[in-house]
C-alpha cells in the first residue's frame, strides 16, 4: 500500500499543481483565497514536518512509529489527493451529499462544532477509555472557556448559547446518525479505515471544487489535526501551566479579535439563521434532486438548480469570508497550541489516532453509504458530465470570485492588515518554545514571502494591461570612428612635445678615396697637316699662373718695350756682324780699301735703290749716341724713283748695323744741314735751301708715314713732323740755312745724359733745349722746341706746319742779325757773309760765326758784348777768304780750330783777337773741306782739303807740319767726319768719309793716333804756350 | 520623473573628476568600471529619483584608433522610462556610462 501510494504521489501532486494553475491563470483575482489556502496547506505540511523533525531528534528509538505515522499521515495526504481524483467523478452524486455536508458545516460554526465535537467525542471517550486525560484537557478547555468567559462574559455567553443552541439542533441529528452508524463501524473499525480516509478525501475534494467551501473544510481538516494532537499534548502535565500561559495570552487576543469580530458574528447569527433555514429547503431541493438524478434528468436542469445554490453560497460567501478569516485566526492559534502538544505528548499518539478516524469515520459513513450507492446508480452515466459540469463550476467561481474582489478590496486590505499581526504572534510564540525558532520563522518568511509575491503579482496582472512595453527605438551609445593612417601619425608623431630620438647612422655619407692625382688638361688647337712651322697651339693663359698661386708680375710695359728696343738693337747688330762675317765679299772689299792711315775700313750700305745718284752732302754724329750717323743725301743728278725724285733723304744709320738704314727721312726740299737733338736722338733737325726748319720725330709710329715696298723690302719713309715752311713769314728764314745748331741749357748736363742716354732715351720731356738755325743772310733765329702732350689725328688747325698724329713743333723763340750786331762798321761794309756757327759746348751763350772774309765773329746769344768781338787771322788784312770749317777743342778748354778756303789752318784761344797758331800752305793751297779735333787724342786733328787728302796733325809730335798724309785714291771724298768715343780708351777712332758717288766709307786710324797718350793735354798747353 | 539631463550632467561630472588624468592600464579598469558605476548609482539616487530601478552600465576601453560602435535597446514603457548616458574621451582611453531608469509600479 505505501509504495503504491509512493508512487502516485508525484502524480496526484503533479495534477494538483497543474491544478493550481490554471485558476491562477484563469482567475489572478483568486490568488488570495487560494493562497491563502496554500499558505495552510503549507503550514500544516511544515507542521507535519517541523514534528516528525522533532520527534526524530527527541527520541529516535521511537523513530518507527513515527515514520509509520507520518507515512500514514503522508498516505493519507496522498491518498486523499487520489481519492480527491476518483471521488471527482463521483461528484456530480456526491452534489447532495456535499451540499448537505456542507450546509452543515455551514451551519455549526467551528468553534462551536469543534468544541461540541470534542466534548462530545470526549465525553463519548472518556467514558471508554481515558477518563484522565480528557479531563485534564476537558479542564483546559474549560478553563480555557472560563477565563474567556470570566473576561468576556456576556458577549461569549450570549454568542455561545446561541450558538449551542443551533448547534445542537444539528448535532443532535448528527449524532443520532453517527451514532446509528457507529455500532455498525465499530464492529469493521479496523477494514473501514481506509475508508474512513477516503471520506476524508471525498470532502477535502469538495474543498477544492468548491473554492467558498474550502476554508470550512480546512477548519475542518485543522481540526482532525487538532484532534490527533490535542489529545496526546492534553496529556502532558508538566507543561500545562505554559501552555495556559499560552493559551491565555492567545485568548486575550482572542477577545481582542472577537470584540472586533463581534459585530459580524452578530451580523452572522443572523445570517446564520437564515443559512439554516435555507439549508434546510436545499435539503428539500436536494431530496429533489436526489429523485430528478435517479431519474436521470438532464444536466441543464442540474446546472439550474446548481447556479441558484451558487448564487445563495456567493451571497453567503460574503459573510462566509470574514468568518473564515476569523477562523483562521484562531485556527492558526488553536493549531499552534495544539501542535505543540502534538509534539509532546506524542506517547499516546498511535492509540488515539485510530479513534480519531473511527470520529471522522462516523461522520462520514452515512455520506459514504448514500454516496457508494449513488455511486453505483449513476457511475456510469455521470462521469463525462461530472467533469464538465465540474469545469463549469470551476469557472464560475472564478469569475464570481474575480468580481468579489473587485467589489470587495477595502475587505482584502483588512485582510493584509490582519496577516502581519497573526505574524507577529508567532514570534512570541516562538519565544516562549525556543526549540522550535528556525521552523516558524522560516514559514513565516515564506508566508509573508509569498504574500507580497500575490501582491506584486496582483499589482503586475493590474498594471500590465495598462502599461504597453514596446522596443524603443535603439539608443547609438558610442560611435567611434577608426582612426585613418593619417590622424594616427600625427597624434603620435606630429604633437610639440613629443621627444623623438633621432640616431645618425651617417651610412648614406660614403666617401671614397682615390691616390691617383687628378689629370691636367689644356686646350689646345692642331693643324693637320701642318703647313707652317706652328701646326700646335692654344691659350696658355695667365690662368695657369694665377692657378700655380705664383703672382704674375706686374709688368711695366714702358720698361719692357724698352728693353726690347734696345735689346732689339743688340741683336740687330750682333746679325749684322753675322752677315758681315757670311759675306767675304763686302768684307774683303771694304778691307781692301784700307788706307796707309787705317787699319781697317768698312762701308756703309748705301747701295738702295732710293739712294742711288745721290750725294751725300752732309755727315752728322750725335753728340750723345756716338754711333749714330745722319746721312744726308740731295736731290739725285738723273730721275730715277718718280717719288722720291724730287725729295731729298736723311739717312739714320747705326754704325754697327751697316747694312741698312735705321730710319729714312725724306722731305721735299734740299736739305743743307742736319743735326740731333742734344739731350736724345730722337729729333732730328733739318735745315732746307728754302730757308724751312724741318723736325722729324723719330719715336712716331711707322705706319703713320708713308710705306713703300721697294724690291722686296719696306721701307718707310717719314715725312717731316714740323716744318716751318710756309709759316711764321715774319720770322721764317728767307735765304737758305747753312747751319743748325741744338743749344743746350747746361753742357754739364749733357754729360749725364750721355751716359744715361738709354734710360732717358725715350722720355717724353727732357730738358727743354733751343735750336738756332742761321742762314747764309746772317740771320740766327732762336727755336724752342715743345712737345704736345695730346696727339690729334686729324691735324691741327693752329700748328699748320704739324704734320697730323705729330707730338713736336717749333715755337719761334728770338731772331738776331748777326751781321749786323756782330760785325763792326768796317768789316760790315765789306758785306760779310756768316758761312758757319759753332756754339761753345761749355757755354752755350757764347757762340762764333765763320765768315766768308776770313774772320770769325764771337757772339752772344743774349746780344751781350763780348771781347774779343772778332777773332782775326795773324795777317792783319782783310782778306776774302771764306771760313769752311770751326771745331772747338773737346777736351774742355776753350781752343778752336778754323780752316779756310785758302788752305791755311788757324787754332784760336777764346780769350785772344789772334791765333796761337797758323799754318799756312800745309795743304798746297788746297782749300780746306772740313777740320776736326781727334776725339780720343786732344793733340791730334784730322784735315780733309779739297783734293781728297787726309792730312793728320799732332802738335806734340810736330807743330809745324802735319804727320801724315793720306789720299783717298779712288774717288772725290765730299766730306768727312770722325767717329769715336771720348769716354772710352780703346782707342777706336774712325774716319767717316762721304764719297762724291754717294759711298760712306769708315776708315778705322791707326792706334798711334787714336790711342791717347798720358798728360797730352799738358803737353799740348805747353806747345801751346811756346808757340808764343 | 527620470531626466536624462540631469542624469547626464551627474555623470558628466563623476566621469570628469575620476578619469581626467587616468591612463588606460588594463589591470585596473575592472576595478574601476565598478567602482564608476557604484558611485554613479549613489549619486543618481540621491538625485531622489525614488520610484525609478536604475541600471547603470559603465564601458571603458583603450583609445588604440580602432572603430567602436556601441548601441543599447531597451523593451520597457517608453513613456516613463528613460535613459541617459555620456562619453568621456581620453588620450589612452575611452568610457561611455549609460544610466537606464524604469519605473516602478
Amino acid at each position: 500500500m505505501e509504495g503504491d501510494k509512493r508512487r502516485t504521489k508525484e502524480d496526484t501532486w503533479k495534477s494538483e499543481e497543474l491544478r493550481k494553475h490554471l485558476r491562477t491563470s484563469e482567475a489572478d483575482s483568486k490568488n488570495e483565497d487560494q493562497k491563502h489556502r496554500e499558505k495552510k496547506l503549507q503550514k500544516e505540511k511544515s507542521v507535519y514536518d517541523t514534528d516528525t523533525h522533532k520527534h526524530e531528534r527527541k527520541d529516535r528509538g521511537k523513530s518507527k512509529e513515527r515514520t509509520k505515522e507520518r507515512e500514514r499521515f503522508k498516505s493519507s495526504e496522498r491518498d486523499r489527493d487520489k481519492m480527491r481524483e476518483r471521488e471527482r467523478r463521483k461528484e456530480h452524486q456526491r452534489e447532495e451529499d456535499r451540499v448537505r455536508y456542507k450546509d452543515k458545516l455551514h451551519e455549526s460554526s467551528l468553534e462551536k462544532e469543534r468544541y461540541s465535537i470534542s466534548k462530545g467525542r470526549e465525553s463519548n471517550r472518556e467514558q471508554d477509555k481515558k477518563h484522565k486525560r480528557h479531563e485534564i484537557k476537558q479542564i483546559d478547555t474549560q478553563d480555557n472557556l472560563k477565563s474567556f468567559e470570566g473576561r468576556d462574559k456576556e458577549h461569549h455567553r450570549r454568542r455561545e448559547s446561541r450558538h449551542h443552541l443551533e448547534e445542537e439542533k444539528k448535532r443532535s441529528k448528527e449524532r443520532e446518525r453517527r451514532h446509528t452508524e457507529k455500532k455498525d463501524n465499530d464492529t469493521k473499525k479496523s477494514i473501514d479505515k481506509f475508508l474512513a480516509y477516503k471520506i476524508e478525501e471525498v470532502e477535502r475534494v469538495h474543498k477544492f471544487q468548491k473554492d467558498q467551501e474550502l476554508d470550512k473544510e480546512r477548519e475542518r481538516r485543522h481540526r482532525e489535526n487538532k484532534e490527533h494532537s490535542i489529545r496526546p499534548g492534553k496529556e502532558r502535565l508538566s507543561k500545562e501551566r505554559s501552555h495556559k500561559h499560552y493559551e491565555k495570552d492567545e485568548e486575550e487576543k482572542h477577545k481582542s479579535k472577537r470584540s472586533r469580530e463581534g459585530s459580524s458574528h452578530r451580523d452572522r447569527e443572523g445570517q446564520l439563521a437564515d443559512v439554516y433555514e435555507r439549508v434546510k429547503s436545499r435539503e428539500n431541493e436536494r431530496t429533489r434532486r436526489d429523485l430528478r438524478n435517479s431519474e436521470h434528468k438532464e444536466e441543464d436542469k442540474i446546472q439550474e438548480q446548481m447556479s441558484p445554490q451558487h448564487v445563495s453560497r456567493t451571497v453567503r460567501d460574503k459573510g462566509q469570508l470574514i468568518e473564515k478569516e476569523e477562523r483562521d485566526t484562531r485556527q492558526e492559534e488553536m493549531k499552534n497550541t495544539r501542535i505543540y502538544n502534538s509534539d509532546t505528548g506524542f506517547d499516546d499518539f498511535s492509540a488515539n489516532y485510530e479513534d480519531d478516524f473511527e470520529d471522522y469515520e462516523d461522520d462520514f459513513e452515512d455520506d459514504d453509504k448514500s454516496g457508494k450507492e449513488r455511486d453505483a446508480e449513476e457511475n456510469l452515466s455521470e462521469i463525462p458530465f461530472s467533469r464538465t459540469s465540474e469545469i463549469e463550476e470551476i469557472r464560475r467561481a472564478i469569475s464570481a470570485e474575480n468580481d468579489r474582489i473587485c467589489t470587495s478590496l477595502p475587505k482584502k486590505i483588512e485582510n493584509e492588515t490582519k496577516e502581519p499581526v497573526m505574524e507577529r504572534q508567532y514570534p512570541s510564540v516562538r519565544n516562549s518554545y525556543g526549540g522550535i525558532f528556525m521552523d516558524f520563522q522560516l514559514a513565516n518568511q515564506r508566508q509573508s514571502g509569498r504574500s507580497m509575491a500575490s501582491k506584486q503579482k496582483k499589482r503586475s496582472s493590474e498594471l500590465l494591461p495598462l502599461i504597453d512595453l514596446d522596443f524603443s527605438v535603439s539608443f547609438s551609445l558610442l560611435d567611434l570612428p577608426p582612426v585613418n593612417e593619417y590622424d594616427m601619425y600625427i597624434r603620435n608623431f606630429g604633437k610639440m612635445n613629443t621627444k623623438q630620438a633621432y640616431v645618425q647612422c651617417n651610412e648614406d655619407n660614403l666617401e671614397r678615396d682615390t691616390q691617383t692625382e687628378e689629370v691636367e688638361t689644356l686646350e689646345k688647337w692642331t693643324q693637320h697637316p701642318g703647313k707652317s712651322a706652328i701646326v700646335s697651339g692654344g691659350p696658355t693663359t695667365n690662368q695657369d699662373i694665377s692657378v700655380n698661386g705664383t703672382p704674375t708680375p706686374k709688368i711695366d710695359s714702358q720698361r719692357l718695350t724698352n728693353f726690347l728696343r734696345s735689346a732689339c738693337r743688340v741683336i740687330a747688330v750682333l746679325l749684322e756682324e753675322d752677315q758681315v762675317a757670311t759675306e767675304p765679299r763686302w768684307q774683303q772689299r771694304s778691307r781692301q780699301t784700307s788706307l796707309s792711315i787705317s787699319d781697317s775700313c768698312f762701308q756703309l750700305n748705301t747701295n738702295q735703290p732710293f739712294l742711288h745718284d745721290r750725294k751725300v752732302s752732309c755727315l752728322h754724329f750725335s753728340q750723345v749716341q756716338r754711333q749714330t750717323l745722319l746721312s744726308v743725301h740731295g736731290l739725285p743728278e738723273k730721275a730715277s724713283v718718280g717719288l722720291l725724285n724730287r725729295k731729298s733723304i736723311i739717312c739714320v744709320w747705326n754704325i754697327w748695323q751697316p747694312s741698312s738704314p735705321q730710319k729714312v727721312l725724306i722731305c721735299d726740299s734740299e736739305v743743307i744741314c742736319c743735326c740731333f737733338s742734344p739731350n736724345k736722338t730722337t729729333l732730328v733737325f733739318a735745315g732746307t735751301t728754302d730757308g724751312s726748319l724741318l723736325v722729324w720725330d723719330l719715336r712716331e709710329d711707322s705706319r703713320m708715314r708713308l710705306q713703300m715696298m721697294i724690291n722686296g723690302i719696306d721701307w718707310t719713309f717719314r715725312v717731316p713732323t714740323f716744318s716751318t715752311d710756309g709759316i711764321l713769314l715774319s720770322v721764317n728764314h728767307t735765304s737758305p740755312i747753312l747751319a743748325v745748331e741744338p743749344v743746350s741749357t747746361s753742357l754739364y748736363t749733357d754729360k749725364n745724359y750721355g751716359l744715361l742716354s738709354l734710360s732717358y732715351q725715350e722720355e717724353m720731356s727732357g730738358p727743354p733745349f733751343q735750336i738756332a738755325s742761321m742762314d747764309e743772310n746772317g740771320t740766327l733765329n732762336m727755336w724752342v722746341v715743345i712737345e704736345l702732350r695730346k696727339v690729334d689725328l686729324a691735324g691741327s688747325q693752329t700748328d699748320l706746319g704739324l704734320v697730323p698724329g705729330g707730338k713736336v713743333k717749333l715755337v719761334h723763340s728770338s731772331t738776331m742779325e748777326l751781321s749786323n750786331s756782330l760785325f763792326p762798321k768796317d768789316v760790315h761794309q765789306r758785306m760779310p757773309q756768316t758761312l758757319t756757327i759753332k756754339f761753345l759746348s761749355s757755354d752755350p751763350n757764347h757762340f762764333i760765326v765763320g765768315t766768308n772774309i776770313g774772320l770769325v765773329g764771337h757772339g752772344t746769344r743774349n746780344g751781350l758784348k763780348v771781347l774779343p768781338k772778332l777773332f782775326r787771322p795773324q795777317e792783319s788784312r782783310l782778306r776774302s777768304i771764306s771760313i769752311s770749317a770751326i771745331d772747338f777743342f773737346p777736351f774742355g778748354k776753350p781752343l778752336f780750330l778754323v780752316g779756310c778756303s785758302d788752305g791755311s789752318i788757324r787754332l784760336y784761344q777764346m780769350t785772344s783777337e789772334y791765333p796761337l797758331m797758323q799754318w799756312n800752305d800745309s795743304t798746297n793751297g788746297q782749300p780746306i773741306i772740313a777740320l776736326q779735333w781727334a776725339l780720343t787724342r786732344p793733340a791730334v786733328f784730322f784735315v780733309l782739303d779739297a783734293s781728297s787728302n787726309i792730312y793728320i796733325w799732332d802738335l806734340l809730335e810736330n807743330d809745324l807740319l802735319p804727320v801724315a798724309k793720306q789720299t783717298v785714291p779712288s774717288e772725290n771724298v765730299v766730306t768727312m767726319t770722325l767717329l769715336g768715343e771720348p769716354e772710352k780708351t780703346n782707342g777706336l777712332l774712325g774716319i767717316v768719309l762721304a764719297k762724291e758717288s754717294g759711298q760712306i766709307d769708315i776708315q778705322y786710324v791707326k792706334k798711334k793716333w787714336a790711342l791717347p797718350q798720358p798728360e797730352e793735354c799738358e803737353k799740348l798747353h805747353l806747345v801751346l804756350l811756346q808757340s808764343f | 520623473r527620470f531626466k536624462s539631463s540631469t542624469v547626464k550632467e551627474c555623470i558628466h561630472t563623476i566621469l570628469m573628476e575620476k578619469l581626467a588624468n587616468v591612463e588606460y592600464v588594463p589591470e585596473e579598469m575592472p576595478q574601476l568600471t565598478k567602482s564608476l558605476s557604484e558611485m554613479i548609482k549613489d549619486r543618481l539616487k540621491e538625485e531622489g529619483f525614488d520610484r525609478y530601478k536604475m541600471v547603470v552600465q559603465v564601458v571603458i576601453g583603450e583609445q588604440r584608433g580602432e572603430g567602436v560602435n556601441m548601441a543599447a535597446r531597451c523593451f520597457w514603457d517608453a513613456d516613463t522610462d528613460s535613459y541617459a548616458h555620456d562619453v568621456f574621451m581620453n588620450d589612452s582611453l575611452f568610457c561611455v556610462v549609460a544610466a537606464f531608469g524604469c519605473f516602478y509600479y
